[in-house]
């Protein structure tokens, strides 16, 4: 009751400040080129930012500050980095929201399906914001990306354009393969005999033959890193690292957890781990650990294959230059098929509402001002790599190029975190912007050449678009509730049956289960949206 | 004349009494009792547009929802197993630490030692659990070391279905049970000395004097607290747990809390979330009941 | 005042209660007052039943065993307790990789102290402890003036209404109305982001209330009160002057419990506070902890976040716990007396 009295009067209220608020826009405009109102005086409002742990307090960020002032507003921040989740649900539920929402995915779709009329319709506002109507224009996904099933415009996604088609690169140590005077394996089975090598022979030549790990992976089925890429060794193509299953073929949606062909990886996953291949702890390790092995000691390697970012995030800058990278393997050498990898493009390049308004919002022409601020080609640079100056060189002529660390012992990704809101922040970065990439990034690219060949997919029939399709809030909840139960199963069976055995029995009251557990019906559900979303294209 | 001076004197009694116990009525009523209102959710839908208690009844379909669940049955015995467990383990763990302490007679021997064991509450559960993967590694670990010594051959404890019940509960009762035994520990302090005394005097032995005198100085606390823990046969922590599960203990360490998590209720399901979280209670509290009434018959001491 | 001289009734009320507890097992016990074995110090007259036991020990086979099993049994706990916390202790400085990979487990190895660096150079630190202090204190204190009155009330069997009371406080130990209705009502009340959410709301832990209402029940014999009454004394008299100076082992662990309860709070922050110099040390030391786990997620999908700190993650691991856990640490040992030094309530009787 008190609820629906307080939610007519923000209504009422809302209404009012859009019309005070129109009136003080024409003032700014007759103002001139000062922006801010007419006294000058800046506007104050309020803003969320969920940023990455790394990154230092938002007050200290050069570009940011330039920003706010070019669009006349000062932001009193709140900086999250843990628990938003929790904060969110009551934030959202008690309607006690500030004027602004920055961050990857701060506010989804289905908060905006649930949460009606508290986040503000932008689509009306854009004629505001010129730098996100060209971001449109230019990139018409990301206004695909950007529009809820109504027609409603409530948070803006980010472009950010140099990212690699995949996350994951697949390592192998190029030094232990000189030694042993191997060749890098291009079919399962070579890989078989090579992490047997690896095993057997003292790889990296300090004594000990038991210390070798021959292959390595954070663990558990799905998502990037991970094993799942070795379905592309039998055409599968991967969508966004797939975390639970799902994946598109020739159209049709499905999930390679009730595939035969996972059937036939997890088998051979089981020969490598009953052949002691495979990492014992690889189920229970976490991150830290999983690092940290393979970072091996000094000179002395410790991992022989895996997966990764970068060879210097993955094995430390000592231990990178050992590592070289591979193309997807052949499941035996007879396959003809083609080979396919994890298409992560669009989760890499695009996010999804980065930057959310209020209805309640008192101040929207401030707010969009400031709105259209971060998506100026130029401040976008700023967002992702840092300020001009400290970590940006402008050489003058349009041209730029990342700067190295200031700190020469930190990485340039650490740097980068470090400096600026980062991938977590709200921007675009055209295609036409002149811009050298940092030593970083330009790693991650030269090591993802030998996955190119695999990842020309057919963007219209092999990969599931993930990003672009917006469930009803029954069909969100429904999925999400079987995909609890399936990964459920999934994950024990998973590790049960590469640690143990035993696939081959099972499989047939697996699949029933799964069944059971709601994977017909999610496919269903995702098949009816995946087509509704080909028709529109 | 002395009834109704004891008449008067009942009455000023108790107006002392109220206006002592009134504060904590008026909070409790403000912060616990208010807010109930929200129990309605479990049996309406959510709906941020009509408020909290606007949304569509719906009775019992979230129940339903729930009990029909693919893990329901799982969730449910994991879920109960880990509690008794807990319970069975971890209660009468720090009744003995404190008999053991109490009998420790040099004073900075058992300074030293209370000192020790309660250090451990403090440590976070992320930190617990960080130090439980690096100590309990088969491979690294030094627990891991010790088992290949001792003969007790390659055993991942992490890792399997077998064990981690028993590592999840035994840490629970490394890290608590110290800081437990503090409330045992105050109680024994009232003991009068004369009855150890009087043990002496007839020739009791130490063990005699614990069993005779400590233990039955303990029992209204113990009985208080089993009272209380038997409402707790459906709570099991949640970070703990989530943090400890990995892909092979799955099977055992799937329970309700940390499947209501993964569910995405955090953002959006709130009936649901309510509903699973007041079926909980109702068991709960049935336990808790059941247990009072018992308790009441038994030992004549009861929470109420 | 320590006199361990014992009138003939608590002797006779000692052995009863040692009889009845052997005979029938039900828990009869007498609770004649507070005290541990062996005495206070500087009581030459009191002869100490430990010393006499001690006395006693050699000749007795039994008590050496027991003694021996004792030994045993403490040494035991004692280094299973211990090693772990010298394990944190010597993680918090040592090469984070190799903690990882089990390469430090006795001595510490590539000692550098860029955790504690990290956690120090974090300013929000200072800020969190001298919040989280005087929510502590003052948290206490109004938790400690709410709640022993109450649990005075209900253990006084004449008081009517006790078992219905006692009743509403059980059922919201089960029951609530879940976080949003709660923080719609601390925003009504204007509580959300002022100090004020820490110390008012919850300020009555019923747990500790039923376990200080035990206390009371069972060691304010009945017959304490009617003399008092007989004397004259009100409640209020009693409460102050008898029930609290008898029960300060009961005040002294609830009050920890509070305490420590308080000083570990950060739900309460993470929810109601959204004004950093508002932030308790915990709601701080949890951000930087977490901040280290969330590598994981950070050093993949986003671009490499993870080589340089990577390494130093498992120091600010184990050094927040140091750093967070120290100075509640040395509360304890003046806690600690109170359990050793009760009251005699035979001097208050005499």
């Amino acid at each position: 009751m008190r609820k629906k009295v307080s939610v007519l009067t923000s209504l009422v209220l809302i209404t009012a400040m859009l019309l005070s608020g129109c009136g003080s826009g024409g003032d700014s405009k007759s103002a001139g080129t000062t922006p801010g109102n007419a006294s000058g005086e800046k506007v104050k409002l309020t803003a969320i930012m969920t940023k990455h742990p790394l990154t230092k307090p938002l007050a200290e960020m050069e570009w940011l500050q330039a920003v706010e002032d070019a669009a006349g507003v000062e932001i009193e921040w709140q900086e999250i980095t843990t628990d938003y989740g929790q904060k969110k649900g009551t934030m959202l539920a008690s309607g006690d929201i500030p004027d602004l929402f920055i961050g990857p995915n701060v506010i989804t779709d289905a908060d905006f399906a649930q949460f009606q009329g508290l986040f503000q319709d932008l689509s009306g506002l854009l004629d505001q914001a010129p730098n996100v109507q060209r971001m449109f224009n230019e990139k018409p996904e990301t206004k695909l990306i950007a529009t809820q099933p109504d027609g409603k415009i409530y948070g803006l996604p980010k472009y950010q354009r140099f990212w690699p088609a995949s996350a994951s690169r697949q390592f192998i140590n190029q030094k232990w393969l000189d030694e042993l005077g191997l060749q890098k394996p291009t079919t399962w089975d070579e890989l078989y005999d090579v992490l047997v090598a690896f095993k057997e022979k003292d790889a990296n030549g300090n004594g000990d033959p038991k210390d070798e790990i021959p292959m390595d992976w954070p663990g558990g089925i799905g998502g990037y890193f991970n094993p799942a890429v070795l379905l592309g060794s039998m055409g599968i193509t991967l969508s966004e690292g797939s975390s639970q299953g799902y994946f598109v073929e020739d159209g049709q949606i499905k999930n390679f957890l009730i595939d035969e062909r996972y059937k036939t990886m997890v088998a051979f996953l089981n020969k490598l781990y009953k052949a002691g291949l495979i990492n014992p702890e690889v189920f229970t390790h976490d991150y830290t650990k999983y690092q940290s092995i393979a970072r091996g000691e000094g000179d002395t390697a410790k991992v022989g294959f895996t997966w990764g970012w970068v060879a210097s995030d993955r094995f430390g800058e000592q231990l990178a230059p050992q590592y070289a990278s591979m193309p997807p393997l052949k499941v035996s050498a007879d396959y003809t098929g083609d080979l396919s990898w994890s298409y992560d493009h669009y989760s890499l390049n695009y996010g999804t509402n980065h930057v959310v308004m209020s209805a309640k919002t008192k101040h929207k022409e401030a707010a969009m001002r400031f709105i259209n601020e971060l998506y100026d080609p130029k401040v976008g640079m700023q967002v992702l790599f840092g300020s001009i100056g400290p970590n940006i060189e402008d050489h003058g002529d349009g041209t730029y190029s990342v700067l190295p660390p200031a700190n020469p012992e930190m990485d340039p990704g650490t740097w980068k975190w470090t400096s600026t809101m980062a991938d977590h922040g709200a921007f675009y970065i055209p295609d036409d912007l002149q811009l050298t990439l940092g030593k970083d990034m330009q790693e991650v690219l030269g090591q993802s050449e030998p996955l190119e060949e695999a990842l020309k997919v057919d963007l219209d029939k092999d990969v599931f678009p993930g990003l672009f399709i917006k469930y009803s809030t029954m069909d969100n909840n429904t999925m999400s509730l079987n995909n609890t139960n399936i990964m459920n199963l999934a994950e024990s069976t998973f590790a049960k049956w590469v640690t143990k055995g035993g696939i081959e029995a099972e499989w047939d009251a697996y699949v029933k289960e799964a069944q059971k557990a709601g994977i017909t019906q999610n496919l269903e559900i995702m098949q009816k949206y995946y087509e509704e979303y080909k028709s529109k294209k | 004349m002395q009834t109704r001076k004891g008449l008067v004197h009942a009455v000023t009694r108790d107006y002392q009494l109220w206006i002592m116990i009134l504060p904590a009525i008026i909070v409790i009523l403000i912060f616990n009792y208010i807010p109930m209102y929200g129990i309605q959710l479990a049996f309406r839908d959510y709906d941020f547009s009509k408020g909290l208690t606007g949304g569509e009844w719906r009775g019992l379909a979230y129940f339903q929802q729930f009990i029909d669940s693919y893990l329901f049955t799982d969730l449910m015995r994991n879920t109960f197993l880990i509690s008794l467990a807990s319970i069975v383990l971890g209660f009468p763990a720090p009744i003995i630490l404190a008999l053991i302490l109490n009998q420790i007679r040099r004073k900075k021997m058992k300074q030293l030692m209370q000192t020790t064991v309660y250090l451990p509450h403090f440590i976070s559960v992320i930190v617990l659990v960080g130090m439980l993967n690096v100590l309990l590694s088969a491979e690294t670990g030094v627990v891991g070391h010790l088992m290949k010594a001792v003969g007790l051959g390659h055993i991942n404890l992490l890792a399997s279905t077998g064990t981690f019940i028993p590592v999840y509960v035994l840490s629970d009762i490394w890290q608590h049970c110290g800081w437990n035994s503090i409330i045992y520990l105050a109680a024994l302090s009232t003991v009068d000395p004369q009855l150890y005394d009087a043990a002496r005097i007839d020739g009791a032995s130490r063990w005699q004097t614990i069993r005779f005198v400590d233990i039955p100085a303990l029992v209204p606390t113990i009985i208080i607290l089993f009272i209380l823990s038997m409402g707790n046969i459906l709570s099991t922590g949640f970070e703990k747990i989530f943090l400890m599960q990995n892909s092979l203990n799955l099977p055992v360490s799937e329970v309700i809390a940390t499947y209501v998590y993964k569910i995405g209720i955090v953002s959006s399901q709130f009936s649901l979330a309510s509903a699973i979280g007041l079926f909980n209670t109702v068991i709960n509290f049935i336990f808790l009941f059941a247990m009072n009434t018992i308790s009441k018959r038994v030992s004549e001491t009861s929470l109420f | 005042m320590d006199s361990t001289r014992m009138s003939s009734k608590g002797a006779g009320n000692g052995s009863h209660g040692i009889s009845s507890g052997a005979s029938s097992g039900t828990p009869h016990i007498h609770r004649a007052g507070p005290r541990l074995n062996g005495t206070g110090p500087g009581l030459p007259g009191a002869l100490p039943p430990s010393s006499k036991a001690r006395g006693r020990a050699r000749l007795n086979g039994k008590e050496l065993a027991f003694k021996i099993t004792l030994g045993l049994l403490c040494t035991f706990i004692f280094l299973i307790i211990i090693y772990p916390l010298y394990f944190i202790v010597i993680a918090s400085f040592s090469d984070s990789t190799l903690v990882a990979t089990g390469k430090v487990w006795l001595v510490p190895k590539n000692i550098s102290f860029f955790g504690y660096q990290e956690i120090f150079k974090d300013m929000r630190i200072w800020t969190g402890y001298r919040n989280t202090v005087f929510y502590t204190l003052f948290g206490t204190l109004v938790n400690m003036l709410f709640t022993l009155p109450a649990a005075y009330v209900l253990s006084r069997r004449e008081f009517r209404a006790r078992k219905v009371i006692m009743f509403i406080f059980v059922v919201t130990m089960f029951f609530n109305g879940g976080l949003i209705p709660t923080y719609l009502l601390m925003k009504d009340l204007h509580l959300t982001n002022t100090i004020w959410v820490f110390i008012i709301p919850f300020c009555v832990n019923i747990f500790y209330l039923i376990i200080a209402r035990t206390f009371f029940e069972s060691s304010l014999p009945q017959e304490l009160h009617e003399a008092a009454v007989m004397d004259g004394c009100s409640h209020f008299t009693f409460f102050f002057k008898v029930a609290l100076p008898l029960s300060k082992a009961m005040i002294s662990v609830i009050g920890l419990y509070y305490l420590v309860g308080h000083w570990n709070d950060f739900f309460t922050a993470l929810i109601y506070i959204r004004n950093n110099n508002l932030q308790p040390l915990q709601i701080i030391l949890r951000d930087i902890l977490l901040s280290n786990q969330v590598f994981a997620g950070g050093a993949g999908t986003g671009g490499d976040a993870g080589g340089y700190a990577q390494r130093y993650a498992d120091q600010i691991k184990y050094g927040v716990i140091i750093v967070s856990t120290l100075p509640i640490l040395m509360i304890y040992p003046f806690i600690q007396k109170y359990f050793e030094k009760g009251v005699m309530i035979g001097s208050i009787k005499g």
